[in-house]
């Protein structure tokens, strides 16, 4: 806005513009009503004509109706009073339109008005007006500008006042650039194109004929102040004024999307914060059995999720879920099923738990057939005991036994097997898990001292192994990172842990991998083992330096082995390098597809979950697909609808939280066993959280928590607490959006009132 | 120099930004601020300047926004500040005290009427409380004149002959609020125009006290002084004026303002953006045939009682209209200059405007309707001009 010729766009053609010209400008106090009139103004400014500029403010705040005014001429302008007669008037908010905003105004005044409705819909109307109507508001919306409470137009509905005008678009540019609007030209350009203009009747144009401005012979009577006591809006209905409210919807937590269990991970931790461990349980044991394994060893997606990582770290959900099992003693009882089905699982791993735990839950007979000696698959045989102890596990597998489900041991099913067991039931689920662990193809693979990491695992779970030596795992997972921590357990000198990528994409739980370090394992990162060497017993592997190549689909970068090696003795390796899927136990005639076993073009009432149908590999993915599958068979063999599918819309995002309406306040964390106390002892080494207080750290995102922030942040104090929350008093909500704007959760949002439909900026 | 679209409180921080950086050679500048509405935008917009050798302290009051202004002039900074409202009577006691002892600390108000019973618009009520405490007092009617006073209020507070705070007041909202282009020169040339700040009596090396006890015979030493230097202050703003021109060129407007009053048998005599407003009453009532003219006072303390008188002399009906009232008295500014008008001469107080009417043209015209057939004047009168 320099007051340089150049900038100004030269002298134009100023016929059309009568001068001195005012304008008013109609809205609600938050659409930015001021700023439509100041960017008219420096609109006018570019032309090289004086100005004058201002709102007239009221106390009433957003939501309120509020009038701005632009005046424009040739010459400095004197006057200092309100605009009462003016030639354009531009109308922010439909609802606003009658007599009131109308007053004033001379045939042939321009009108633009921000509506849906299109022109035809006004016949007979403004008929001597130049009249234009735009939808500000959707446009606006489309190109988010705006709050997440109040879409803001004034950008916008310029581009339709320039178009009325005859004035190119480019004159808004200059404008806009020069308060800081840029990145709004093109909504403005959109209203441009969009603006619907309605030819003006012909009439008497001439403003003289008007009557002349009169001013009221008298005021209405008013109280003297000692009587002047109330509030006098109450008499005034102000939600009248409102296009659009406020209303309370749950909306989805990041936490509760992440979790392949499908918990309710908002749901138990508010259950804990404000009812304790048991009521926290009853929600919990809705969506899993195992909440004691869970809290120790799930990869805690949930925590990755979390919203609170963005502010001060994320909570420590597994943790909480720990302390749930820990101290609680819930029993849920079995429900009666209306038709006692009968179903045979074969697997008793956590997918096979979770499936006979839900269709017992719900009053049918179910059978778990167990290939090994005892129920918990990986959990019994894979995690090792200083990260699940066995009483820990015992626990859970009580609790599912107690509520009815039938087990039987040692039954290692053929495919005849099979099919006897699906004609003895009326429905069989397949939840055997992975196959066999996977090898490395390279030379001296077969030489003693190599073994599979889990079969290790398994061996030290049930006895007691002892190693010595410099021991080497091949892998990153958290299989590898089990077998680093226990070897160094049963005795090793050394333990280093060869893993092909960096430390940032190694699969295991970071935690672990940490840990792992401080008890001692080292980490040689971008290796890959090449040839395993020794006389009889391994003694040295032979690894090639890595790089990171082309990224994969998946994003993460393929390893490209190079030619430069380095040899590493060693007395021992272990391999973790994941398993296969193997499903050649199966009938020959089934065919598996969907999640399900099929003969020819027949459904056969047979299903698969856990491992074996998914390969998702963590006990909480098998968790919620076992449940999953459980409910979907359930369904189909009762004719009754499934789960329902987990909402499409997208969790509450970081950027909805209101951060500044939180304290600051550090995670609680586990408190560990020293490492020192942790070599040679299968003892836990992380013992968990010292109370419940992390719970207080949920910003429980999307979900009303009663905190009251919504009743204080009225500025009109019409939101008030009821028997289930709140209540908004629609007679007096402006719908100034503050209540949505101030939610520090992101549990309420803005609707438009006459389309029920969603109308803030997401 | 160049054109920006402002408004007259970011204008107001503007001048003030400007006149502290002109100060970065001396003893830099120090501004304590609280907000207030109609006056927040100012110090929002003070806060936002990067000033060398500059500070702008937040602090929780009122009283203590200028309590920093006292300590830092006293310290030898140029200060200044802005308010509202009752926010100017919390601060009312620490402006005595900037006044009594002559720290020339400028202060923008925004002014706003007094409460309760709450009420977030214009009058005069607020500055005026502070009529008689020996700070100059100016009330501004447009976004260019805001702009010109605030700088000029350093140059006349900091004159060795004057050294005492300045009000620089602007309606709040009509013009507080309002945008328009403003003319804005170069630091340098700020620079020129302003010297750099010297308090005598700052505190230095040598400790000493400010404002300690004193005898009666002391107080009425002071006062005299104090009130020979604001009476002077007159003289020295004439002499701004021309320096003003040389620097910026353009002329920084008169004490009072005259508008069309030459030949006029009726004049409209008022303060702050209601003056604006008259002028434009004038041409309409002019092109009507009727001899009409308006004067403005701009510079309210000191009252530059010869030019008013001047400018009454011959006219037979003056109309005042005060955006405020002296209850049990009437409209402040009429009480002021009913004596200046020559013997016999029909002065009639109007009030209007309070609490931030609109005072349109139209009200205006019906005062004047009101005044022209008298012969005496009546009591003051009061308009509503909701």
């Amino acid at each position: 806005m320099e007051n340089d010729s150049s900038h100004q766009t030269a002298a134009p053609d100023l016929d059309y513009l009568s001068l001195p010209l005012e304008v008013r400008v109609h809205g609600r106090g938050g659409q930015g009503g001021v700023t439509c009139a100041k960017l008219i103004a420096s609109l006018y400014t570019q032309m090289g004509l004086h100005v004058q500029t201002f709102g007239d403010y009221g106390s009433e705040r957003s939501g309120a109706p509020i009038q701005a005014f632009t005046r424009v001429d040739r010459v400095a302008i004197a006057n200092r009073n309100k605009v009462y007669q003016p030639d354009h008037l531009i109308v922010l908010d439909e609802a606003l339109m009658g007599p009131q905003v109308l007053s004033g105004t001379a045939p042939g005044a321009l009108l633009l008005l921000n509506s849906r409705s299109n022109p035809e819909s006004y016949a007979g109307l403004y008929a001597e007006y130049q009249f234009g109507v735009v939808d500000a508001t959707a446009i606006a919306r489309e190109h988010g500008i705006g709050s997440n409470s109040v879409v803001i137009i004034n950008t916008t509905i310029l581009g339709a006042y320039a178009r009325l005008l005859g004035l190119p678009l480019s004159a808004l540019e200059m404008a806009y650039v020069s308060l800081g609007l840029g990145g709004d030209l093109a909504a403005a350009e959109e209203a441009y194109e969009r603006v619907q203009m309605q030819a003006r009747a012909e009439a008497d144009a001439n403003p003289a004929a008007l009557a002349p401005i009169t001013l009221p012979a008298a005021f209405p009577p008013v109280m003297p102040t000692t009587e002047h006591c109330a509030d006098s809006p109450a008499a005034l209905k102000t939600g009248a004024w409102s296009t659009q409210a406020p209303r309370y919807r749950e909306q989805s937590a990041p936490c509760n999307f992440a979790c392949p269990a499908g918990n309710d991970v908002r749901g138990f931790i508010q259950a804990l914060k404000n009812d304790g461990a048991e009521a926290a349980a009853a929600v919990l044991l809705r969506t899993q059995p195992l909440p004691s394994v869970c809290g120790r060893v799930c990869p805690a997606p949930c925590m990755q999720a979390c919203n609170r990582e963005a502010f001060d770290g994320a909570v420590n959900i597994r943790s909480l879920e720990r302390w749930i099992a820990d101290h609680s003693a819930l029993e849920l009882v079995q429900q009666t099923a209306t038709q006692r089905l009968r179903f045979a699982v074969v697997g008793g791993g956590p997918a096979g738990l979770s499936t006979a735990y839900q269709l017992t839950l719900r009053g049918h007979a179910v059978t778990i057939y167990e290939a090994g000696p005892a129920l918990g698959g990986v959990l019994r045989n894979g995690i090792p005991a200083f990260r699940l102890p066995q009483e820990v596990l015992q626990r859970d597998l009580e609790r599912i036994l107690r509520l009815g489900v039938e087990a039987r041991f040692n039954i290692r099913l053929d495919k005849a097997g099979l099919l006897r067991l699906q004609s003895e039931h009326d429905a069989l689920i397949v939840c055997t898990g992975f196959g066999p662990p996977l090898g490395l193809a390279v030379d001296g693979a077969g030489l003693a001292g190599v073994e599979q990491g889990l079969d290790f695992l398994d061996r030290a779970k049930r006895n007691k192994v002892e190693l010595q030596g410099h021991v080497v795992i091949v892998g990153g997972g958290n299989t590898a990172i089990d077998c680093a921590r226990t070897a160094l357990r049963c005795g090793a000198a050394s333990v280093k842990l060869v893993y092909r990528r960096g430390r940032e994409e190694m699969p295991a739980i970071a935690e672990e991998v940490e840990s792992a370090e401080l008890e001692g394992v080292r980490l040689l990162l971008h290796r890959q083992p090449v040839a395993f060497t020794g006389n009889g017993a391994v003694s040295a592997l032979l690894v090639a330096e890595v790089e990171p190549g082309s990224p994969d689909e998946s994003g993460r970068r393929r390893p490209v082995v190079t030619q430069r090696t380095a040899s590493l003795a060693c007395d021992k390796v272990l391999l973790a390098l994941g398993q296969s899927s193997a499903m050649d136990f199966l009938p020959d005639t089934w065919q598996v597809r969907e999640g399900r076993a099929w003969q020819g073009d027949q459904a056969l009432n047979v299903w698969f979950a856990g491992d074996c149908a998914s390969g998702e590999g963590t006990v909480t993915h098998a968790i919620g697909n076992g449940r999953r599958m459980a409910l979907a068979a359930l369904a189909r063999l009762t004719d009754t609808p499934g789960e329902a599918l987990r909402e499409a819309e997208s969790p509450v995002a970081a950027g909805q939280i209101r951060f500044s309406h939180f304290e600051v306040a550090p995670p609680h964390r586990d408190k560990e066993l020293p490492p020192s106390a942790r070599r040679g002892s299968f003892a836990e080494s992380s013992l968990g959280l010292a109370g419940p207080e992390e719970a207080d750290r949920c910003f429980s995102c999307g979900q009303c928590t009663e905190c009251d922030t919504c009743l204080i942040y009225c500025p009109d104090g019409v939101i008030s607490r009821s028997a289930d929350g709140y209540r908004i008093d629609a007679d007096y909500c402006k719908g100034c959006g503050m209540c949505v704007a101030e939610c520090p959760r992101s549990a309420m949002e803005m609707y438009e009132k006459n389309r029920q439909e969603v109308s803030s900026c997401r | 120099m160049s054109l920006k679209l402002l408004s007259a409180n970011h204008g107001a921080a503007l001048a003030a930004t400007l006149a502290a950086r002109a100060n970065r050679t001396g003893r830099g500048f120090c501004s304590g601020v609280y907000p207030i509405t109609p006056s927040t935008e100012c110090m929002e917009y003070l806060c936002l300047q990067e000033i060398e050798k500059g500070r702008v302290v937040k602090v929780e009051s009122e009283h203590s926004a200028m309590g920093v202004c006292i300590g830092a002039a006293a310290a030898g900074a140029r200060t200044f500040t802005a308010t509202s409202s009752n926010g100017l009577a919390y601060m009312a006691e620490n402006c005595i005290a900037a006044a009594f002892m002559r720290l020339p600390v400028v202060l923008a108000v925004a002014n706003r009427t007094l409460g309760p019973p709450w009420n977030i618009w214009a009058d005069h009520g607020d500055s005026l409380l502070l009529r008689d405490q020996g700070l100059i007092q100016f009330y501004c009617a447009d976004n260019q004149e805001l702009f010109d006073t605030v700088l000029c209020a350093f140059r006349l507070a900091e004159d060795a002959s004057v050294m005492m705070p300045a009000m620089v007041c602007m309606d709040g909202f009509i013009l507080s609020h309002t945008v328009a282009q403003t003319d804005i020169p170069e630091q340098a040339q700020v620079d020129s125009f302003l010297p750099l700040t010297a308090v005598p009596h700052r505190l230095g090396d040598m400790p000493h006290t400010l404002g300690q006890i004193e005898v009666p015979h002391q107080t009425e030493v002071h006062r005299h002084q104090h009130h020979a230097a604001i009476l002077g202050a007159t003289r020295v703003y004439a002499g701004i004026q021309d320096e003003f021109e040389q620097i910026f060129g353009r002329r920084l407007t008169d004490a009072v303002v005259a508008y069309r009053a030459e030949d006029a048998e009726t004049l409209i005599v008022s303060m702050g953006t209601i003056g604006a407003t008259a002028e434009r009453v004038v041409d309409l009532l002019r092109a009507q045939g009727q001899k009409v003219g308006s004067l403005r006072v701009r510079m309210f303390r000191p009252l530059p009682v010869e030019e008013i008188r001047e400018c009454f002399a011959g006219k037979q009906r003056i109309a005042v209209i005060d955006r405020d009232i002296s209850l049990g008295f009437g409209g402040v500014l009429w009480g002021e200059v009913r004596s200046l008008a020559d013997p016999g001469a029909v002065v009639q107080s109007y009030m209007a405007g309070l609490g931030g009417g609109d005072v349109r043209p139209e009200h205006i015209v019906r005062m004047l309707a009101d005044l022209l057939p008298r012969k005496l004047a009546r009591r003051p009168t009061m308009m509503e001009a909701v």
